[in-house]
Order: structure tokens, then C-alpha cells, then sequence
């Protein structure tokens, strides 16, 4: 198990490298100069010698492999230095960003869980039927509706004409817990319908798999009542894949929020990221993509070690 | 105050109003003084540098915080801020007077030091200032006392004040970051979340007595236009800028609402001159001809905006000369005469850069292309995301291309960067396109103080322009802000000077 994670780790944090390594020379290799681009904002001409002057403040002047190996060094130690538009320190920002963008996935993979995987199990186990074919419809729907359709028609519905939520924005849990909450329903409830889709989904099949099982004809056999085979021998093992799809549909969303945040004009990581490459902001786009990549290389380990733990079979070492 | 207001509560409290103001009369309903705004920005100032060029949602910013010696009023004349008096002595220099009892956010006073601090600072050569090539032609500033600063430059240059009104150049004072948040304006800087929002109180030693009228200001992100019209008629927000053209009728159609939109940004086109085919004036003026302008407003800004077929002069301007203003209009048949007689009969391919990143751009793009196949030129499109289509243009790494700015101001000189080619390179203009005849021109009227003398001047330079074509103008189009009909004082500045607007919240209430 030790050494199982162990290599499972440095194999991240080699992805991880990989990862950095190509943003930084894709970012180099667009068009696209971040002094330019910050100093002819409006569309207004920008002087050459002041583009000039803010190339060197940024160091945009020196090698190109010192630049990577700056950036590097900074990476390791933890600095992602500052952002080239107003010196903001970028770990600084992606520490106020990221909390926020993981409230939308976790508020929505609850709300996804607890509504997905009930009704997943009951189409199952009414499978065929009409509330199992109203249910595929549900999710057929709910999955090929865009984001941004939901996202528009939410804020069409409950802040224009119910007028009950307001239309978007962002406001510190610490200054209003009640309007923080109101804030959140809508982005957390427009992402999580997707995530109910692809979990309504997984555990119809999964527990529609493990019916089938010899086991749960055995315990049926012996008596067993319907209850407990659903709940210690149907739900519990069909877990497993819905969790294992569950995490990487998280770490996807850490950042394919983009457009949530955007309609709802929620300032996490994922928009940050968007004003970042639009900017040509280089340290920015550099450590909220490393932070993304740690996030998703993690969160898969971590998807195997619970499923390790759920289901002691799996074994963790390769024979 | 106004950011815990919730919509549950504001429903329940606006029901006591409305039942306490049946007794009130109508006069409680009127806008008070001393409210907090809610200004709805399009984007978060990319940095808070004084002199910087950092659009006009900063420039909204540095408006509310930061006065420079000069500014424009609600009509659009320029009038003293800092300075109260302004003019050229007998030896040629600018002699501002700094106006008593102005002070800086801190408590101290404005004096002519500060003044000289900024500019000596603003023309060195690493300042970023947008600024910064004009100012270098300041050659000394001197300060005889605290109340006047003289500006000795190398040559007459009657277009000094505007620089001084510009957003971009506050006066700061001396010894401060170029970032500092310490302004002379009439509100303070009190907090940020940065791309989020801004708060901002009323400054109590503002120099203008009784302003400003607000409270306070809180300036809220709002990127998505569409969003931004929603929390405007949800209520989110009292005052919104960019207003998204397709949301123009309804905001109009809604009585609770008002639109205030004048015509001051423009669209156009910008060519090669350093290849074929579009170094020959002929093809310029051939696809001048060739684009029908009305169909560019109908499709980019929903019928928000105007035909434009001669250089961006406003029709309210000094300087606009009827019988010019249709000098690029739309002739196919006069098009196609001009290509036969450049040598392309049968017309040819093109690259015409424009961006999928802006709506309006890329619907202008497709107009033109649609208008050009007719007169046999086959435009294909090249359509990358902004920052790219920055570097092309550049770069001058396309044939012909779409642009959309405001000049500097509504003087004609404001003109310069969009049409003189002596300038360095740069997307906003022609690529390797001199036309030394208009460079001169704008140099000569630039240091001509006579109103008529550069009436004619400026004449002369739009004859030059309509036969040479070093661009063409295509479309006016609408900037819009818009508020609840409650707010009173806010007035969207003309022309050009649409996003100097901002400077009118001084004078803002609140209903």
C-alpha cells in the first residue's frame, strides 16, 4: 500500500511538471503580448516605448529558458509570483479563488449525490418501467442541456420574473451568511443538474449489474429480506464506480466552471483562469493551472484509495 | 449598508414605505442625497496605475477617485477641475492656476509641486503612462508659486489642455505610487475585492461645495452584458455602463428604467498599405465604396448607431463639414469602376482580420465580406480571439481588417492615432500606411491656436483622407449607460468623450 502510493505520487508529481512545463511553452507559443495587451485597453494605441518599459518590468525581455526556469523554481518553492497586470501576488488570489469554485462543485455534488443516487437505484430496480423510462428521460435531458441554457433560464425564472433570488454576484460568507447561501443556490443547482444526470445514470447500471449477481440470488435465496440485500449488497458495491465517475466529474469541474461562473457572475478559479489566458497574465495562468493539475492528479489517487476501501479486492499492487 | 439588502427584505421594507409614503406625499420619493450607489462595472480595472491606459471600466474608476487640471462638462466644453484658469502666456508656454481648497484624500493641499511631480514623472521614458510621448514634449515645468505651474514646451501646442482632461491623466501627488489610491477626487478609496467590487465613500473636503451628493459608491463586476442589464432590472444595481444593444428597447420599454445613449465610439477598417493590393488608394477607395453602412448597424448594433461614410466627425461638431460627410458612400458601381482602374477588373482574394471574440466585430466583418463578394473581392475571414488579433495587427500580418474605438476627444486631433501613419505601428491604425500630407496637417493644426485656422486645416486633412483612404469609417456606434429612473444627475457626455461620463457622479442622487 506504502509503496503503492508512493509511486502513485511521484508519477503526480511528474504529471504535474508535464503539465506546467506545456502551459508555459503553449503560453509563449500563441500570439499575444501581456504589456501590449494591458497597455491598449479601450483599443487605444499603445506607446512602443512604454510597451517596451512594462516588457522589462515583467522580465518578458529575458531567455526564454531563464523565464521557465524562474518560473519553475518559483513553482517548487511555492511562489507563483505576481500578476503581471497589478503586481496582485497570484497564490494569494488563487487561495481567495479556489475555495469558491470548490463551494459550487461540492454544494453540487452533494445535492447531485443525494438526489442522483436514490432515484438511480429505484429506476433500476423498477427497470422498464414507466417511472424507470421517465427517469432517462430526465437525465437524457438534464445531460445534453448546456450550462449556460440552464444558467439563463434559472436567472430568467427566479431572479427576473419571481424576483426571489438576486440575478448573481458574490458575497463573503463572513459579511452575509444568508445572502452567501441565496448566491450560491443557483450556480451550485445549474451544475449539479448535469452531475445528477451522469449519477442517475451511473447507479441505475451499476445496480442494475449487481442485481444480477449470483450473490444477490444467493441472499435472496436464503431469505433475506429486500432492504438489507439493496443496502449491504446492492448499493454498497455499486458505489464504487458511481463514486470513481463522481470524483473525476469534480476534478473536471474544478476547471469547467467557466461558464457557471461567468452567468453567474461568481468569481472563482475557473473565470480567474479565463481573465488570466485573455490577459496573457503568464504567472497567473502558470499557478492556476498547477494548482488544477495537483487538484485532479490527487483527486484520482484519491478516488483509488477509497475504492480500495470500499472494496477490499481491489487490490492496490499490480501481481 | 446596501449589500445585505436582500430580496425578501427589500420586498418587505419597500411594503412600509410604500405605506408610509401615502402619507408622506409624493415628495419622499424624490432622489436624496447621501445614498450609496450600486455601479454596475463591465470589467475589473486590469490595474489602478493613474496613467496607464487601462480602459474605461478603470477609467470609470480613476473618475470617482482621482481630477486631473482639467475636464469636460455635461455638454462636452472643457472646464476647470485643479485649475481654474488656463492659457498661453506671450512666450508660447501654458500657465495653469490651481484653484484654492483642493485637497488630497490625506488632508493635505494640492499644490503646483504636485503638479510638476506628475508630469516630470508621467514623460519619463519607462512611466507607461498614455501620455507619456506627448508629455515628453514638455521641455520644462516650472512653479512661480503654489498656485501656478508653467509648462514650457518645444514647440506651440494648442492641444496641451485636452491631455490635462484626459482620465488617464489625473495630477497625483508628488512622492506617490503610480498606483496610489490618494486622489484629489470626490470619493475615497475605502475597500476591494479584487475582481469582484470596489467601495468607495464621499470624500468630505472635496473642493466642489455640496459634492459630491452620494454617499458612497460600490462598484460591482458585472462581466456578462447580458447579466448586467438582469441584476439592473432585478435591482441588484442602480447604474449599469456598457449597455449590450439588444437590451436597449427593453430598458426603454421599461418605465422603472432609462437609457441614456449617445453615438461616440466607431467602427472601421484598416488595410496594408506595405503590399499589394491595398497599397493602391484606388482598391482603399473602391472598397470604401463597395460596403453598404446601414446594414453595419442594423446587424452589429441592433439599429444602435449610424452610417458612417467620412472620418469619425460628430455632426455637432465645429469641425464636421457637411458637404464631405458622405464621401465614402455606398457606390458599387463606382467600386467596381475604382478596381478596373487599379487593375483588378475581376477583383481578388483577401484576408480580413477581425475577432470572434466581440460580437459586434465579427457581425461587422461579415457585412463587409458579404458587401465586397459583390464587387468581386473574396474576403476570408480570419477570426482569433482578441490578444491575437492585437499581435496580427501589429504585426500587419493581414490584408484589410475591422476596428472599433473612441478617438482621444471630440477634437479632431484626437484623430491622429487612427489615421497618422508617421506613428509607430500599431493595431488601431493602417498598417505601413504614411501619408505624409495628413501627418503634416495634424502637426500644423496641432500648433495653430486659431479656431478657424484649424477649421480649415482639419478640412483640408478629410479631402486628403476621402481621396487617399488611409482608413474607412463604417459605423457610429451607441455606448449606452443605464439606470433606475431614480437617479438623477448622471449625464452620458458626447461624441468621444461617452466614457469621460463617469466624472458626472459627483452630481448623482440616489432615489
Amino acid at each position: 500500500m506504502i509503496r503503492y502510493v508512493a509511486i502513485r505520487s511521484l508519477t503526480a508529481i511528474f504529471l504535474v511538471w508535464v503539465v506546467v512545463t506545456l502551459v508555459f511553452m503553449l503560453l509563449h507559443l500563441v500570439p499575444g503580448d501581456p504589456a501590449e495587451l494591458l497597455l491598449s485597453q479601450g483599443s487605444i494605441a499603445a506607446d512602443p516605448a512604454a510597451v517596451a518599459a512594462l516588457r522589462e518590468r515583467m522580465g518578458l525581455n529575458d531567455p526564454i529558458w531563464q523565464q521557465y526556469l524562474d518560473h519553475l523554481g518559483g513553482v517548487v518553492t511555492g511562489d507563483f509570483g505576481a500578476s503581471f497586470r497589478d503586481g496582485a501576488p497570484v497564490a494569494e488570489q488563487i487561495a481567495t479563488r479556489l475555495p469558491r469554485t470548490l463551494e459550487i462543485i461540492i454544494a453540487a455534488a452533494v445535492i447531485a449525490a443525494a438526489a442522483g443516487i436514490p432515484v438511480g437505484t429505484y429506476a433500476a430496480i423498477r427497470a422498464g418501467g414507466r417511472v424507470d423510462g421517465f427517469v432517462n428521460f430526465l437525465a437524457s435531458a438534464a445531460m445534453s442541456t448546456p450550462v449556460f441554457v440552464v444558467g439563463s433560464v434559472v436567472i430568467l425564472l427566479f431572479a427576473q420574473q419571481l424576483r426571489i433570488l438576486p440575478a448573481g454576484g458574490y458575497v463573503p460568507f463572513s459579511v452575509d451568511p444568508v445572502q452567501h447561501l441565496k448566491l450560491l443556490l443557483m450556480p451550485a443547482g445549474t451544475v449539479a443538474l448535469a452531475l445528477w444526470a451522469v449519477i442517475v445514470r451511473m447507479s441505475r447500471g451499476a445496480v442494475l449489474e449487481v442485481l444480477q449477481r449470483d450473490y444477490v440470488r444467493t441472499a435472496r435465496a436464503k431469505g433475506l429480506g429486500r432492504g438489507p440485500i439493496l443496502r449491504r449488497h446492492v448499493v454498497r458495491t455499486a458505489l464504487i464506480p458511481v463514486l470513481t465517475v463522481l470524483g473525476l466529474e469534480m476534478g473536471t469541474l474544478i476547471g469547467g466552471t467557466v461558464l457557471v461562473e461567468y452567468v453567474f457572475n461568481w468569481p472563482g478559479l475557473s473565470g480567474y483562469l479565463v481573465a488570466a489566458v485573455d490577459a496573457r497574465d503568464y504567472p497567473e495562468v502558470v499557478g492556476i493551472v498547477m494548482t488544477i493539475s495537483v487538484i485532479f492528479v490527487f483527486l484520482n489517487l484519491a478516488v483509488d484509495l477509497v475504492n480500495a476501501l470500499l472494496d477490499p479486492r481491489i487490490s492496490l499492487v499490480r501481481r | 449598508m446596501t449589500g445585505t439588502l436582500n430580496r425578501r427584505g427589500f420586498l418587505a421594507s419597500t411594503g412600509a414605505a410604500a405605506g408610509a409614503l401615502t402619507f408622506l406625499g409624493p415628495k419622499g420619493l424624490k432622489a436624496q442625497e447621501g445614498q450609496t450607489l450600486r455601479y454596475a462595472l463591465s470589467t475589473y480595472p486590469p490595474s489602478f496605475d493613474a496613467w496607464a491606459s487601462t480602459g474605461s471600466a478603470a477609467g470609470a474608476i480613476k473618475l470617482m477617485i482621482h481630477r486631473g487640471l482639467l475636464s469636460y462638462g455635461p455638454d462636452g466644453a472643457l472646464r476647470g477641475e485643479l485649475a481654474e484658469n488656463w492659457e498661453v502666456d506671450d512666450e508660447g508656454a501654458w500657465v495653469f492656476t490651481l484653484r484654492e481648497g483642493a485637497f488630497w484624500h490625506d488632508g493635505s493641499p494640492v499644490t503646483s509641486a504636485d503638479v510638476a511631480w506628475t508630469v516630470t514623472e508621467a514623460q519619463k521614458p519607462d512611466s507607461a503612462a498614455l501620455f507619456q510621448a506627448q508629455l515628453a514634449l514638455i521641455t520644462s515645468v516650472e512653479t512661480p508659486d503654489e498656485r501656478t505651474v508653467r509648462m514650457v514646451t518645444d514647440r506651440p501646442l494648442a492641444t496641451l489642455p485636452g491631455w490635462f482632461a484626459h482620465y488617464h491623466m489625473p495630477i497625483l501627488k508628488d512622492g506617490e505610487a503610480q498606483d496610489s489610491l490618494i486622489g484629489a477626487g470626490p470619493f475615497t478609496f475605502d475597500s476591494t475585492e479584487r475582481g469582484v467590487s470596489i467601495r468607495l465613500g464621499a470624500f468630505g473636503d472635496y473642493y466642489k461645495e455640496g459634492l459630491p451628493k452620494l454617499g458612497g459608491i460600490e462598484a460591482i463586476v458585472y462581466a456578462d452584458e447580458n447579466l448586467r442589464v438582469t441584476a439592473l432590472e432585478a435591482g441588484d444595481v442602480d447604474l449599469i455602463e456598457y449597455v449590450p444593444w439588444q437590451a436597449m428597447q427593453q430598458i426603454e420599454d421599461n418605465s422603472s428604467l432609462k437609457l441614456d445613449a449617445v453615438d461616440g465610439p466607431f467602427m472601421y477598417l484598416t488595410f496594408n498599405g506595405s503590399r499589394p493590393p491595398f497599397d493602391n488608394p484606388l482598391v482603399r477607395r473602391a472598397v470604401a465604396h463597395a460596403i453598404n453602412r446601414d446594414d453595419i448597424a442594423a446587424a452589429a448594433f441592433y439599429g444602435r448607431g449610424g452610417s458612417l461614410a467620412h472620418l469619425p466627425i460628430a455632426d455637432a461638431s465645429e469641425f464636421y463639414q457637411e458637404d464631405l460627410s458622405q464621401g465614402w458612400a455606398y457606390d458599387p458601381e463606382q467600386a467596381q469602376a475604382l478596381l478596373a482602374e487599379a487593375g483588378y477588373p475581376d477583383g481578388f482574394d483577401c484576408v480580413m482580420l477581425s475577432t470572434a471574440q466581440y460580437g459586434m466585430h465579427q457581425s461587422t466583418a461579415e457585412v463587409c465580406q458579404a458587401y465586397l463578394s459583390m464587387v468581386g473581392i473574396n474576403v476570408q475571414l480570419d477570426l482569433p480571439e482578441w490578444a491575437t488579433r492585437v499581435q496580427k495587427g501589429n504585426d500587419g500580418q493581414y490584408d484589410l481588417a475591422v476596428m472599433g474605438t473612441t478617438a482621444d476627444n471630440n477634437d479632431p486631433d484626437g484623430l491622429a492615432t487612427v489615421l497618422d501613419g508617421s506613428l509607430p505601428p500599431s493595431f488601431v491604425r493602417s498598417y505601413g500606411m504614411e501619408t505624409p500630407e495628413i501627418s503634416d496637417l495634424f502637426a500644423r493644426a496641432r500648433a495653430t491656436f486659431d479656431l478657424e485656422e484649424r477649421i480649415a486645416l482639419y478640412r483640408q486633412l478629410e479631402e486628403i483622407a476621402l481621396e487617399t483612404t488611409p482608413m474607412t469609417g463604417l459605423a457610429w456606434r451607441s455606448q449606452g449607460y443605464a439606470m433606475k429612473s431614480g437617479i438623477e444627475g448622471f449625464t452620458n457626455l458626447p461624441g468621444q468623450l461617452t466614457f469621460y461620463s463617469p466624472i458626472t457622479l459627483e452630481d448623482v442622487m440616489a432615489g
